[in-house]
This record gives structure tokens, sequence and C-alpha cells, in this order.
């Protein structure tokens, strides 16, 4: 029942942006519809969509769940493909159920891609891809050796265990530690859901089953404050370090309160901005460059034509010393 | 024929499915201990109250919805929107005392809205607080503005965090609460008018209990206690996200009948709810620190609350019950 009304509200908030959307006539519509609305990382990459919509003169509309829930994520991108937008990115929270959405598009002709989050057999277009997930993986452990030495367990505290971006960066921290660092210890990953308050109650008890843990990576961005605040709660900062992949905005406090040591990420907005563009390429029907020199980005995406994945470039560090040169 | 039941008639007297989940929180206990090194440590015994607060002082108000036949399923949210005035004022460098005040007081306006929907408007609990449950929702999203509350100042948590002759302020507040509403039902008449409504609202009517007052009055004081509860939960994290207190009303439900309150009304035991928190979180604590993954726990709550309902349902039918309610 719960979920019915999730979805009836969503729907209508749906239409409402696609009826404003149908006022500037003739501009190709664009649409991305991410994991959960309503959080900084998300935000940033609705704004980095705008500025894309404005530079390219398309109609970007921006909509999805109001919790991670996948069936609701689903129903808004089979809504946006019977209002007939050209070309729908999805930040997929379950890949294994977005395969006869992405038919249906092609059955109408819309492109369907994914950006930020992949289902690599569903069919889709393209992935937009934030770094490679291999990067984000490797990058995350080889930074907490260089902090806490081989010789040491590291927890990891995720959020939905069917978000598959997550799913894939634990799968190369995992291989990363088996191939480098033989000694090193990680736990298995533990699933909080959205709050921060399960994710503090799980580091918590992380923390009380292995006495002898130096640092917990906190996976999804929700759960990077619960995380933080469990260390500081357990008056561990010092002897445990956190870690994840969180915004500057998110993990400010924590980085310069010690809690946290480092997070790992890109710029939202420049994915923001990539998807979109990427969106105009498929319906223009050109084909994507190896190299693609875009002037709205920093730097030139690369396209894998053989994975059919356009990445934005390689993962950032953030520390105390520049979170506050960034703002999302 | 007496079907106004309360439970025992002391604070130490137990009833069956009160002496049944402390024996489950010991045995629970017991295997942890066992299986664990790291289970019966001083600090992961805090660690487990300390994840208990909030949802003891929300399973207080809920235990006195249900006995008078009412739910409120969006009281997760309401501690969210509570929990952004708290942080709103200290994110202002406001008084901490003032944030102290703030709680309850946000509590106690959402408790009438609440009241006026469901008692005043006449739609029935589940559904007009699942309308709410939506408002709020999208309420909580607009107020935070797509910002989540983090790094908050610490002076609400140091006021909160000291002791007060030796306890805890957390426990003290829950002590507090619990006394005054045991002594509301035990010695005034409004603890016998409320499990009347429960009982049968028309019937109650009849016999001239003021029933509109009396469920007005329990709405506002389950909001009362939800800001309360929020406060501690703004002191604990420093944080207020966006999915705040998504899965505390149905936690709060489950710990309530568990603990032996009616879903139907009519009977309620502030004991049990008490125990029925402490097992959810037990099991929630102990299953990590024996290296079950948390994507079982819900599972586990679940399973649970059907064997204990399912139990009930057969040892009613069989003959000593029959036996039993027909002397009674």
């Amino acid at each position: 029942m719960l979920s019915h009304l999730r979805k009836v509200l969503a729907a209508s908030a749906l239409s409402l942006a696609v009826a404003t959307a149908a006022h500037a006539a003739d501009k190709h519509k664009v649409a991305f519809v991410p994991q959960l609305i309503g959080i900084p990382y998300f935000n940033a990459m609705e704004a980095g969509g705008n500025r894309a919509a404005k530079d390219l003169g398309v109609d970007f509309i921006y909509s999805g769940p109001v919790d991670t829930n996948p069936v609701d994520q689903l129903q808004i991108v089979q809504n946006l493909i019977d209002q007939g937008v050209e070309a729908i990115s999805v930040s997929v929270l379950d890949a294994s159920s977005i395969a006869p959405v992405v038919e249906s598009a092609k059955a109408k002709g819309i492109k369907l891609f994914t950006s930020d989050s992949d289902a690599p057999d569903s069919g889709r277009a393209v992935y937009v891809a934030q770094a490679t997930d291999e990067g984000l993986g490797t990058t995350i452990i080889d930074e907490l050796v260089k902090r806490v030495g081989e010789d040491a367990t590291i927890g990891i505290v995720s959020g939905e265990a069917t978000a598959s971006n997550l799913n894939a960066w634990i799968g190369f921290m995992q291989k990363e530690a088996t191939a480098k660092y033989p000694k090193l210890k990680l736990l298995a990953p533990q699933f909080a859901g959205g709050t921060a308050e399960r994710a503090a109650q799980i580091s918590g008890d992380l923390m009380a089953a292995n006495p002898d843990i130096k640092a917990i990576i906190a996976v999804a961005s929700s759960t990077c404050p619960g995380v933080a605040q469990a260390i500081e709660t357990a008056g561990k900062i010092g002897s445990v370090i956190g870690a994840g992949y969180c915004s500057p905005n998110t993990a400010r406090s924590y980085l310069k309160s010690g809690a946290f040591s480092f997070t790992v990420l890109w710029d939202p907005e420049q994915l923001g901005y990539l998807t979109v563009w990427a969106g105009k390429q498929l319906i223009d029907g050109k084909s994507l460059e190896a190299e693609n020199k875009i002037s709205g980005l920093e730097k030139p995406a690369t396209y894998d034509a053989a994975k059919g994945i356009l990445l934005l470039g390689p993962p950032a560090v953030f520390t105390k010393d520049n979170v506050d040169k960034f703002n999302f | 024929m007496n079907t106004v039941r309360r439970s025992g008639n002391g604070i130490f007297s137990m009833n069956g499915r009160e002496w049944s989940l402390l024996v489950a929180c010991l045995l629970a206990i017991t295997i942890f201990s066992v299986a664990s090194p790291h289970y019966a440590t001083s600090g992961n015994a805090v660690t487990v109250l300390r994840n208990s607060v909030e949802l003891l002082l929300i399973g207080l108000g809920m235990t006195l919805l249900l006995a008078m036949g009412g739910i409120d399923v969006s009281i997760g949210i309401v501690m969210g929107l509570a929990a952004i005035a708290i942080g709103r004022i200290l994110g202002a460098d406001g008084s901490p005392f003032l944030a102290i005040v703030a709680g309850p007081m946000a509590g106690a306006v959402l408790g009438c809205v609440t009241a006026a929907v469901v008692v005043l408007g006449r739609v029935p609990a589940i559904v007009g607080t699942l309308g709410l449950l939506g408002v709020y929702r999208t309420a909580v999203f607009v107020l935070l503005g797509g910002q989540w509350l983090s790094g908050l100042p610490s002076s609400l948590t140091d006021l909160l965090s000291t002791t007060v002759l030796g306890i805890p302020v957390a426990a003290f507040a829950i002590a507090v609460a619990y006394l005054a509403v045991w002594l509301a039902l035990r010695r005034t008449p409004y603890g016998l008018h409320l499990l009347a409504i429960g009982n049968s609202e028309e019937k109650a009517r009849l016999s001239g209990i003021p029933v509109v007052k009396i469920r007005f009055a329990t709405f506002v004081i389950s909001g009362v206690l939800t800001g309360i509860a929020a406060t501690f939960y703004v002191a604990t994290y420093r944080n207020v996200e966006m999915t705040i207190g998504s899965t505390l009303a149905l936690d709060a439900i489950a710990a309530v009948i568990l603990g032996g309150t009616s879903i139907l009304g009519g009977r309620c035991s502030l004991i049990g709810t008490v125990l029925g928190v402490l097992l959810l979180r037990i099991l929630q604590n102990g299953l990590l620190l024996i290296g079950i993954p948390s994507l079982w726990q819900p599972v586990v709550t679940g399973v649970l609350i059907l064997g204990v309902l399912g139990f009930e349902a057969v040892s009613n039918r069989l003959p000593l019950a029959r036996f039993q309610r027909a002397r009674a």
C-alpha cells in the first residue's frame, strides 16, 4: 500500500514535470532518473544536466523515486517511455529487472541508456560512467593501505544490497586486496539500506565484533554520516579511520574532525553534463569517438566501444586539505 | 463480562507474553555470548541500549495508539520533521536548551495535525496517517532543500551525553516518560477510558467517555514522545538525512505487537513494549556480531512476529484457553 502511494505521488509529479517541459515545443527531450531524489549527489547531477541542456539546446527532465525502491524507479522510467521522451538515462537500482523496460523503449524508438549505475546485460544504448568501477575500488584500497598499512582489518558498510554500482566497487576492492595486499583482511560487506541510523548501528557493531579493526569503508554516500558518527561516538577517532565514496559536503565536517581520513569520488555535476550530452548524441544519431572533447567538461571523455562505456575520467581523492574547494 | 484488561497489577508483575519475551531476550543474549567473544562486553551493552532510545520513546506512544484501536504509520517521518526543527536551531548556532524544547514542541504540533485529520476529520487512523506520511515525506524534502543537515555543532550532544546522579540523561528521560504514562494509565481515568475506546469506541461513547478528547490527547502525547526521540536522534548523529526515520514506524509497531499490545485495541503492556524493543535491537546487534549479514535482519524480525502471533492464535484455540475464557 505504501509503495503504491509512492507510485501515485511519483507519477503525478512526473506528469507535472513533463507537462511543464512540453511548453518548450520542438526541443529534444533528455531525461535522467536517479536512484533517489533529494540527496546532494543527485542534485549536483541535476545541476550539471541543466547546464548541458542550456548549452546544447535540449529539454532536461529530472525525476526519480523518493526512496531507493527499484519498483518505483522502473515505474517512473516506464512513464517517461509512455510520454515519448526521446532519450532516457537511468542510474539503475536493480540491474536484473530493467531489461523488459529497455525492450519497451526500443520498440518505441526511444534511446534508453544508463548513467552512474549500470545494467550491463540489459541491452542499454551506452553506459555513462563516472569512473571505472575498477578505478574506484582499487583507489580506495590503495589509499587506505597508505594510511593503515597492509596488516589491517577493514570493514565495509554499503547501502542497498541490490545497487549494482556499489556491489561492483566492493568486488574490485576485494580483488585489489587479494592481488596486491595478501595480509589485508577485508570483512564481508554489510548492508545498511538508506538511513544514517542503521549505518551507525552496523558500524558500531562491526567495531565491537572486530576490536582490531583499523578502518571502515562507507560504500553508499548515504552511509557516510552513520559510519563517521559511529567512529566519533565510540571515541575511536585516530584508532579507526573512516573512508568512503561520499561528497565533499557530506564528509566535510567528518574530514575535519578526523573521523574520516579521505573520500573518493568524482564531480557529479560533470557527470550530469556528460549524461545529457550523451543523450543528445544518441538522439542525433552521432557516433561516439574514442576520445570526446566536450566544451562544457574539464577533461575529455573516453569511449570504450567494446563495452559501450563512456567514461568521465579518473576518480578524485578528497581530504581535509582540498575539501573546501568543492561544493556538492 | 470484563474485557478491559490491563497488564499485571504492578510494575513487577508480568503476564505470560512478557515473561516469554524476557526469556527470549536472555536466551538470545546467552546464545550470542557463546557464539561471539565480543558480544558480552559493557561497550556492546551500551551500544544496544543506545540504539534503543528512539524506538523506546516512539514505541511508548505507539503502545497507547494501538491500545485505543489507533495507529500512526507516519510517526518515523514526524520524528524527521522534529529533527529538522532541532537541526535548524543548532545549525544557526542556537541555544541547545532551545533545541531541547523545540523537539517536543514540534512533535506536539504535528500530533495536533494528525489528531485533527484522524479524530476531528473522522478518517480511519491507518488511512489518515498514510496520507500524512506522503505529505510529511515531501515536507522533509522541501524543508531540507536537497541538502542534508550534517556536521551539526556538538552543543546538544554535550548536553545530552552527560549523566544525572550517575544515570545517562537518555535513560532518565525514558524512565520518566514510562513512569508518567504508567501513572496516567493506572492512577487516572485516562487508562480505563483508553482501553474502553480500544475495545469498542461506540460503547465507550454511549457510556459517556469523552472519546474525542481522549483520542486527540493520545495522538498529541505520541507526537511529544516522538519529538523527544528526535532530540536524542540529532544529539547522537548530529545529522538529519533525507531518509530519516523511514523504518521507525514499522519497527515501533513490530516491537509493540511483540510486547503483547493488541493491534485491534483494548489491551496494552508497557513492559511488553520495552522488552519488544530490546529484543529487536538485541537481535539486530547480535546477528551481526556472530557474522550473519545485516541483509537478513528484517527477515528475522518478520519471522519473529509471525511466530509469536501464530503461536498465540494456535494456543488460543487449545481446549485449556477456551475453558479459561469461558470461566472469565
